[in-house]
């Protein structure tokens, strides 16, 4: 018998982070997936690349919870695409994760180099 | 059809295709080569109907779509197995519908409540038995008494009246059953009206013009349409106007299981000699006036009585009771000249009895719960018998199913869509079971009754029953799918999976087979039990239908005139002359060998009385009671019972000459001993009055209650020195009396044209309609036992055949050896046979046992009881080769090189 891949498990690792970094990209504007995609892995000179394995299913979740809204519309290369938008709840969210995110960042910098900090 | 979700689905595929465009867009952008842009951009992006499921799963509600994907899977699988399919639809069905149908019908006799706020405090009062019929009445003043001496406990009264006649505006009258209540009878049960209003005070009055009247439910409904429009109804009952007030709840049926009175009637009513209520007195010379209102008769017994008392406070109110009742109990010590009797009659104490305690519960409780271990054993041979099928079924589907699991299927999944396939069947099954049930029931309650008297229960759906229903679902789920299928995924397909040669299955492992052959054992045995019985009940049917009633029971008819109307009571005198017209008539009549009248009209009819023999007062209560008849002349020739001593009645025994009497052998037994009985002198009472009738002759035993139940003692009266009206008359034919009905109809109306009619039936008819328990148990077990033969066919069939369809490959090979169509044959037939011996033996054992333990509704001898066992196995042993017999001659005639060929 074989197993399913466990596609799921990458997705848990960076769930919180990565739905972070979708609502933080879809602030400014609405866009689409591979918009995001890019928008991430630009922002961060190609660090973080976001797969499209765990990117869609984080869409679709973001959008189940409606903290994004999704239609279709044309591209600025006249194709359809499906542009998701971020909710009034969405912000809501993305704030309270940004202020969870740098907590953490500073606990962890405390933990890790405990002689930079006064 | 087009699902929500596909629409969701072609709208993710849209936006994944769009991603992968613009991946390949940019990439060419940046200056590559088209092609290599794609390549690039699709391994970027990875397994794309993964992704898809992945994203799909987000959704949350993909369980509901695989659901229904496993459903469309299952139908599918279902219409493509039509033969499967049906069998066990058909299964299940009958295997919960016999067990629903026969559990309403013990639930309704035997578990089932009175439907009444807290029935435990509802008993009935046992006083004392009245002197003859022995019955649980009373008196009126009596009960009067009772209920003055305790004014906080509600005791209701009612009494049982024969069937009365309904007379409704422009349509044909109607039967009803009725009986005769207090006026706080529904008050003190707690029953509310469905409509209108139940018995007031008020209702009990002397002298009404027009009786008010209670209906049942369903009496009402059937009668005039609904409840609402039964209340107010003017009609005549027996000639007596009365109106309908109301309508009782609707799952009220009288407190007596069984007999579900029509119409509720205030106890003064009694008063207008309407009805006819069965009594009991103190016999003749008591001071007793039937013919006048028994309201205030101390020494006719009639009303049962039935009380409401919380449990704390039975036995201070039944003291209470003991006190009032006690100058009725030596009223009654009047009625007997045995001290014994006297003495302990003075010393009886009122008891309470519960309401559940009744004869028919008696009579069915064994019977039904019989009928329920057998309905349980063919609900269980048809789990068997599925679970094999569903087993042979699976490993025909080993190789689908293997290389399935093999491309990734989940083992889960897999056995959820089997059993999820058996599921629906289970349902749909369920569904018949219940509607199956349902008629089962109704047929059962027929079946069980009396000819003439339909029982009636509440068989509404109670919780119970639909608790059954969900188990007995519950559990064959389990039997015949969930077990199977998690075997064989364990056991079969693990080791068949990969290798078409193993899957192709010469290799049915051993421990496979002893499954099924297991399996299919104890549906041998099983389906013998259910056979033996049959035959046994059959037997006993048989016997209760050809014993000898000492009576020719075969030619001869029962025809009942309606003699009780003024015309004919008030000018009784003139009725001799009548009898002996009526009887002359039909002697005349070709066909006839002869006719008489007599008082009772069927049986289960003498009334119960007390011969005290003249110059001897030491004789006991059981010795003087008896059962009494008045009959007309030619009697005894017509029943065919002979006369063993002394001489018929003659037309010479007038009511001027010597009052005569003739006694069966069993009296005279009871009497005389062997001593002879002809010119012994008897009368009603003890001395001085006991030497009224001279008995003139003895007659042999017959069951005139029955072929059941024993020859009572009888004592026969001649009618024409106590001109009565009569309830039937008897003729015996010459041959089949069934043909003469017609003349003799037209024979009576040339006597007396005014004369109605109400019945004419063969006495064999009578008799045999009497036997329900038998017929309930003789025709179910015969509907079981050729269910479960047709089961162990189907079942020796479908393993059979897929048995040899695994093999054909080797009996290809041996028949390519040089095997003969014989050998291949008698290869299935011989392994069948084991099987059948195998489940012999055990059954065998076990008819044995059954047998035993329902001994006392089988009246089979032994031999006959061994030969239902021979051939039962027999049958079966038949049933099973032939249905072998198929598919071995299928495998015996394949052609070698085309089996061959196929591997």
């Amino acid at each position: 018998m074989t197993e399913t891949p466990k596609y799921q498990n990458r997705i848990e690792l960076l769930q919180g982070t990565l739905d972070m970094l979708v609502l933080k990209a879809l602030l400014r504007e609405p866009m689409h997936g591979y918009a995001i995609a890019q928008l991430i892995r630009s922002r961060s000179s190609e660090v973080l690349t976001v797969e499209t394995g765990s990117l869609y299913p984080a869409l679709h979740r973001l959008e189940r919870q409606k903290w994004v809204k999704s239609n279709w519309k044309l591209s600025e290369s006249k194709q359809r695409a499906k542009y998701y938008q971020l909710t009034a709840l969405g912000k809501k969210q993305l704030t309270a994760d940004h202020n969870c995110w740098l907590q953490m960042v500073c606990a962890f910098g405390a933990v890790m180099e405990p002689e930079v900090q006064p | 059809m087009h699902w929500p979700w596909e629409r969701a689905k072609e709208n993710l595929s849209e936006e994944l295709e769009s991603h992968l465009e613009m991946a390949i867009a940019e990439r060419v952008a940046d200056g590559e080569d088209p092609a290599q842009a794609r390549a690039a951009a699709v391994r970027e992006l990875g397994n794309l109907p993964l992704i898809e499921d992945v994203t799909r799963e987000r959704w949350g509600w993909l369980w509901l779509e695989n659901c229904l994907h496993d459903t469309r899977y299952a139908l599918r699988q279902l219409r493509r197995a039509p033969a499967f399919t049906a069998t066990a639809l058909l299964t299940l069905a009958f295997g919960i519908g016999a067990n629903l149908g026969v559990f309403q019908l013990l639930y309704a006799v035997i578990l089932a409540e009175l439907p009444v706020p807290h029935p435990e405090e509802v008993v009935r009062i046992h006083a004392a038995r009245s002197p003859f019929d022995q019955s649980w009445t009373v008196s009126y003043p009596a009960y009067q008494r009772l209920r003055a001496s305790t004014p906080d406990v509600p005791l209701m009264a009612s009494a049982y009246a024969q069937d009365a006649t309904l007379e409704l505006p422009n349509r044909t009258p109607i039967k009803a059953a009725c009986t005769l209540v207090s006026d706080n009878y529904f008050g003190g049960l707690g029953i509310a009206p469905a409509v209108g209003r139940l018995f007031v005070q008020a209702d009990e009055r002397m002298g009404q013009s027009e009786w008010p009247v209670v209906l049942r439910y369903d009496f009402a409904r059937n009668t005039f349409g609904s409840a609402q429009q039964a209340v107010g109804q003017h009609v005549l009952l027996n000639d007596r106007a009365v109106v309908v007030i109301g309508v009782a709840h609707q799952r009220f049926l009288g407190d007596r299981t069984g007999y579900a009175p029509d119409i509720w009637l205030p106890l003064a009513l009694q008063s207008t000699g309407a009805l006819a209520v069965p009594w009991d007195s103190l016999g003749p010379g008591h001071d007793v006036s039937l013919n006048k209102p028994w309201y205030n008769q101390p020494t006719i017994f009639w009303l049962v009585l039935m009380a409401r008392i919380p449990p704390e406070r039975r036995s201070a109110v039944l003291s209470h009771w003991d006190q009032a009742f006690r100058n009725d109990r030596e009223v009654m010590t009047e009625a007997t000249a045995d001290p014994v009797v006297k003495a302990a009659l003075l010393n009886v104490k009122t008891e309470v009895a519960p309401l559940s305690e009744n004869g028919m519960r008696k009579r069915f409780t064994a019977p039904l719960t019989f009928l329920m271990a057998l309905s349980a054993s063919i609900f269980l041979v048809g789990c068997l018998n599925l679970a094999n099928l569903q087993l042979a079924r699976l490993h025909a589907r080993a190789h689908e199913l293997s290389v399935r699991m093999a491309l990734g299927a989940n083992r889960s999944r897999l056995i959820r869509q089997i059993v999820l396939e058996d599921a629906l069947l289970v349902a749909a099954g369920s569904v018949c079971a219940f509607v199956l049930g349902r008629a089962a029931s109704g047929i059962l309650v027929r079946w069980a009754s009396n000819r003439n008297a339909l029982f009636t229960f509440d068989l509404h759906p109670s919780l119970a029953v639909a608790a059954l229903g969900v188990g007995l679902m519950l559990l064959s789920l389990l039997c015949f799918s969930i077990l199977p299928a998690v075997i064989f995924i364990r056991t079969g397909v693990a080791q068949t999976a990969g290798s078409r040669a193993k899957v192709a299955g010469i290799s049915q492992t051993s421990r496979q087979r002893v499954h099924s052959n297991v399996l299919l054992c104890t549906q041998v045995s099983l389906s013998l039990l259910l056979s033996t019985m049959s035959g046994c009940f059959a037997a006993t049917l048989v016997h209760w239908e050809t014993v000898d009633v000492g009576m020719d029971r075969e030619h001869v008819l029962i025809v009942r005139p309606e003699l009780h109307q003024p015309r004919y009571t008030d000018h009784s005198e003139m009725l001799p002359e009548l009898y002996s017209q009526i009887q002359e008539r039909l002697q005349a009549l070709p066909g006839v060998r002869s006719a008489a009248v007599e008082m009772c009209g069927g049986i289960h009819c003498g009334w119960i009385t007390a011969l005290y023999v003249h110059g001897r007062n030491n004789l006991t209560d059981a010795q003087v009671h008896g059962q009494e008849d008045h009959v007309g002349l030619g009697f005894f020739s017509t029943l065919g019972i002979p006369i063993l001593r002394g001489r018929d009645f003659s037309s010479s025994d007038t009511d001027k000459t010597q009052r005569v009497a003739i006694i069966s052998h069993a009296y005279a037994r009871q009497l005389f001993g062997d001593a002879d009985p002809v010119g012994q002198w008897v009368g009603y009472v003890p001395a001085p009055d006991d030497h009224k009738f001279l008995i003139v002759g003895e007659v042999a035993d017959a069951r005139v209650n029955g072929a059941e139940r024993e020859a009572p003692p009888v004592v026969y009266m001649s009618i024409n020195q106590n001109p009565a009206p009569v309830n039937s008359i008897r003729v015996r034919a010459v041959g089949d009396p069934r043909q003469l009905s017609d003349s003799v109809r037209h024979a009576l109306y040339e006597v007396d044209p005014t004369l109605p009619i109400s019945e004419i039936v063969p006495l064999v008819t009578e008799l045999n309609g009497d036997l329900g328990t038998e017929k309930l148990l003789a025709r179910l077990a015969g509907i079981y036992a050729s269910l479960t033969l047709l089961l162990v066919a189907i079942g020796f069939y479908g393993v059979m055949s897929s048995r040899t369809a695994r093999r054909k490959s080797e009996f290809g090979i041996r028949l390519a050896l040089g095997a003969t169509r014989r050998h291949i044959q008698m290869l299935i037939v011989g392994q069948t046979a084991r099987i059948l011996l195998a489940g012999i033996l055990p059954g065998a054992i076990l008819s044995v046992l059954a047998v035993r333990a329902a001994g006392h509704f089988l009246y089979g001898s032994v031999g006959v009881n061994s030969l239902a066992i021979i051939m039962a196995s027999l049958v079966l042993v038949s049933t099973g080769s032939i249905a072998a017999l198929i598919p071995a001659r299928r495998a015996a005639f394949a052609d070698p090189l085309e089996t061959l060929r196929g591997e």
